[in-house]
């Protein structure tokens, strides 16, 4: 009976090995440290380029706003102004109106008021005096405006609290 | 070698991080001192201001979209002190053009508190002074000369009235501080302004805030009709003219619905300027005297009698009397007009003469208690409810009063003894022309608002009468106009109406030379669309209602029928049928 013969190899141990490539690795680290410090200023460069990107959205989105909300003063102050002229302009037509004025230009004319005996009344079935109109001129003109949604408001952090608060993170 | 690096370096790292620390801790200090919270709140003052928007006046319409009352541009004229230059130059500028003296603007210039940035020179400048500067500032601008930098226009409206003076009793007027007075102005001041919202406005432009919805004070559309209220006063100043009246009212108005369509009164002034108004008139009630003027009527209220004795069956139309020239009436005598007997009269005849011993029997018939009770639903001593500010309640006595007696009941039935407004009188007299109701006199037609229309409905003001009474009398007047009073009569209408020529009661009785003149008139008389009445102070011409306010009232309803297209009655029978 023979006796039992372990199972060989001619290959060397692999624990062997790859504690001979640690310190191998160790080794070259120890002769060259600039590797570790490349991956450090990699790291700090990911997160500066991070920074960047993010001040200079938030950057691009306030100059934005903030030439939007100048351009809605001087819309708003424009809107006065129209509405002023407006009510100017109503006024002036009246004063070219009145009943001075009309009545001046009419005798120029030479026109004169009516007399009762001048006056032919025809009779038109069905016609009813009229009620006075509705003043579509005398319309009210103030802007409406609407209620803008949040996210022409808020800032970005205004969001980033409302969106924890509220539980609308995406 | 190496260590000695490593100890410096460690140095200036040290150094470094105690500088930042020391730098953090100065921020930490400075934020939570004391002086921080002022500073934070210098800041938040400057960040920006609390602005009020006042909203546009509303404007007044006539019933056919005249404007009556508007808004004009004017200019406010100040200086910003520090970018003013030379005070002497602005001061040249300002005088020459503001019509201000120099030493005035000078003063203002110069000898303005410290802490002051800016300065008012004048406000409510008109356009075309503004104008003259503006170009002026342009051509010292255009040639890099600075002498009137730091001058500044702010635009805003201030209330016009186009047509001057025309319904200025009507329409009231508003002051510089944008509050109204009398008339339609007082009356509705609330709606007409609308509500100013001040809001927080920020200076960063970041946070740009909404603009505050500011709604326009609300537009307001009158019953008046424009071209009717300009003839109409323009017949009762030739009125006054002619006749040597001292004031006079008239009224226009629709029985149907208690709309006034013309409302003109004396003295009247260019609501532009109201300035004068210390000028024209003494006190408030003699603003609008169709009601804020009592007076006693005289025979005008002799309608109301006779509406109340055919109501409560004192009288028929054909009841007759026999007048004697006098009756006694709480131990006092009454006599006529003219002091003569009538003779045998029936009811038509006493209104047809104006019998005052005929209305005094009549109302000595009804008893006090029915006498009393009509003209308190007539609306005698009450205002009509009439939406002007400024209303006269009038007077009526009633037994019981300290000032009242026994005679009274004979006088009151007559017109004496009772003061009234002219509306008063017009509101009560509606009854007969109107089936036996009276609507409330109003001026307002609608209102606009936020784009929308709302009409605004006529007011019931109680049915004092049957319309069996009101029907009669109506007939018993048109009679009596066509035979008594001809001057009051339109050819191809056919009118009802009553003169009323009423002695004036002074301190020591009535003046005997001296009366006040009515008419209640409208038309046409089986259908009545237009009402008048008249009231002239003292007609130095005649004082008899008939040959005074008769000829007027014809003018007033022929100028109505046309301006209203109310054709003759032939004519509108054959519509009719």
């Amino acid at each position: 009976m023979a006796a039992a013969v372990p199972y060989t190899t001619n290959r060397p141990n692999i624990k062997v090995v790859m504690q001979g490539q640690a310190t191998q690795i160790i080794h070259a680290y120890r002769q060259a440290p600039w590797r570790v410090q490349r991956q450090w200023v990699g790291v700090f460069l990911l997160v500066v380029i991070g920074v960047a990107m993010v001040a200079a959205l938030y950057l691009d989105v306030t100059a934005r706003t903030a030439v939007t909300g100048r351009e809605i003063q001087e819309m708003r102050l424009q809107i006065t102004t129209i509405q002023r002229e407006t009510a100017d302009l109503e006024t002036q037509l009246a004063d070219l109106t009145s009943t001075a004025a009309m009545q001046s230009r009419a005798l120029a004319l030479g026109y004169r008021p009516v007399q009762p005996g001048e006056l032919d009344y025809v009779a038109v079935p069905g016609f009813a005096q009229p009620e006075p109109a509705i003043l579509l001129a005398a319309k009210d003109t103030s802007p409406e405006t609407e209620t803008l949604p949040a996210e022409y408001t808020q800032s970005l952090l205004e969001w980033f609290e409302d969106s924890i608060k509220f539980g609308g993170l995406p | 070698m190496r260590q000695q690096y490593a100890v410096r370096s460690m140095l200036v790292v040290a150094g470094l991080v105690l500088a930042v620390l020391a730098v953090i801790v100065q921020i930490i200090r400075i934020q939570t001192s004391e002086q921080a919270e002022v500073f934070l709140v210098q800041g938040d003052r400057y960040a920006g201001e609390f602005q009020m928007f006042y909203p546009e006046r509303g404007e007044i319409y006539d019933r056919n979209g005249h404007l009556l009352a508007g808004n004009r541009t004017v200019y406010e004229v100040g200086v910003s002190l520090r970018e003013m230059e030379s005070p002497e130059a602005m001061a040249s500028a300002l005088s020459a053009n503001l019509g201000l003296t120099f030493e005035e603007v000078y003063k203002k210039l110069t000898e303005s508190p410290e802490t002051w940035e800016y300065v008012v020179i004048q406000d409510y400048v008109a356009v075309d002074a503004a104008e003259k500067l503006k170009r002026l500032v342009e051509q010292l601008d255009n040639a890099d000369d600075p002498r009137l930098s730091g001058l500044a226009f702010k635009p805003h409206l201030q209330r016009s009235y186009p047509e001057n003076a025309l319904a200025s009793n009507i329409l009231g007027f508003v002051t510089r501080d944008g509050r109204g007075y009398f008339g339609v102005e007082e009356k509705y001041n609330d709606l007409l302004a609308g509500n100013p919202v001040q809001i927080w406005v920020p200076r960063d432009p970041n946070k740009a805030t909404e603009i505050p919805k500011v709604p326009n004070g609300t537009t307001l559309v009158l019953t008046i009709n424009r071209d009717l209220q300009a003839r109409v006063e323009s017949i009762l100043d030739q009125a006054l003219s002619e006749y040597g009246a001292q004031n006079g009212t008239i009224l226009v108005t629709n029985p149907r619905n208690g709309e006034i369509l013309a409302m003109a009164a004396t003295p009247r002034m260019d609501l532009n300027n109201y300035g004068n108004y210390f000028s024209l008139y003494d006190n408030g009630s003699q603003y609008n005297r169709t009601i804020g003027a009592t007076y006693e009527p005289g025979s005008v209220l002799k309608v109301l009698t006779m509406a109340a004795a055919l109501d409560a069956g004192t009288v028929t139309p054909e009841t007759t009397l026999i007048d004697t020239g006098a009756i006694e009436v709480g131990g006092i005598t009454i006599q006529n007009w003219n002091r003569d007997a009538w003779g045998q009269q029936n009811m038509t005849g006493c209104l047809q003469h104006s019998l005052n011993v005929c209305l005094a029997w009549i109302s000595s018939q009804m008893g006090t208690q029915s006498f009393y009770g009509y003209m308190d639903r007539f609306g005698i001593g009450h205002p009509t409810g009439v939406d002007l500010s400024g209303e006269a309640p009038g007077r009526l006595k009633h037994p019981g009063d300290g000032d009242w007696y026994p005679v009274d009941l004979g006088t009151n039935a007559f017109g004496q003894g009772i003061a009234v407004t002219p509306l008063q009188m017009l509101m009560a007299a509606s009854a007969i022309a109107n089936e036996g109701k009276m609507a409330t006199p109003h001026v307002l037609y609608s209102m606009l608002r936020d784009g929308h229309q709302y009409n605004v409905p006529s007011q019931y003001a109680g049915s004092p009468i049957s319309a069996e009474t009101a029907h009669t009398l109506n007939d018993m007047l048109a009679v009596s106009l066509e035979e008594e009073s001809s001057m009051a009569l339109l050819p191809g209408y056919r009118l009802a109406g009553k003169t009323g020529t009423a002695q004036i009661p002074t301190d020591y009785g009535y003046d005997g030379f001296h009366t006040n003149v009515s008419f209640v008139g409208w038309g046409p008389a089986d259908d009545p669309q237009f009402m008048v009445y008249i009231w002239m102070e003292q007609p130095s011409t005649s004082i008899w209602a008939s040959e005074t306010a008769a000829p007027v009232f014809s003018k007033v309803a022929e100028q109505t029928v046309i301006l209203l297209n109310i054709p003759p009655d032939v004519v509108r029978s054959q519509v009719t049928k």
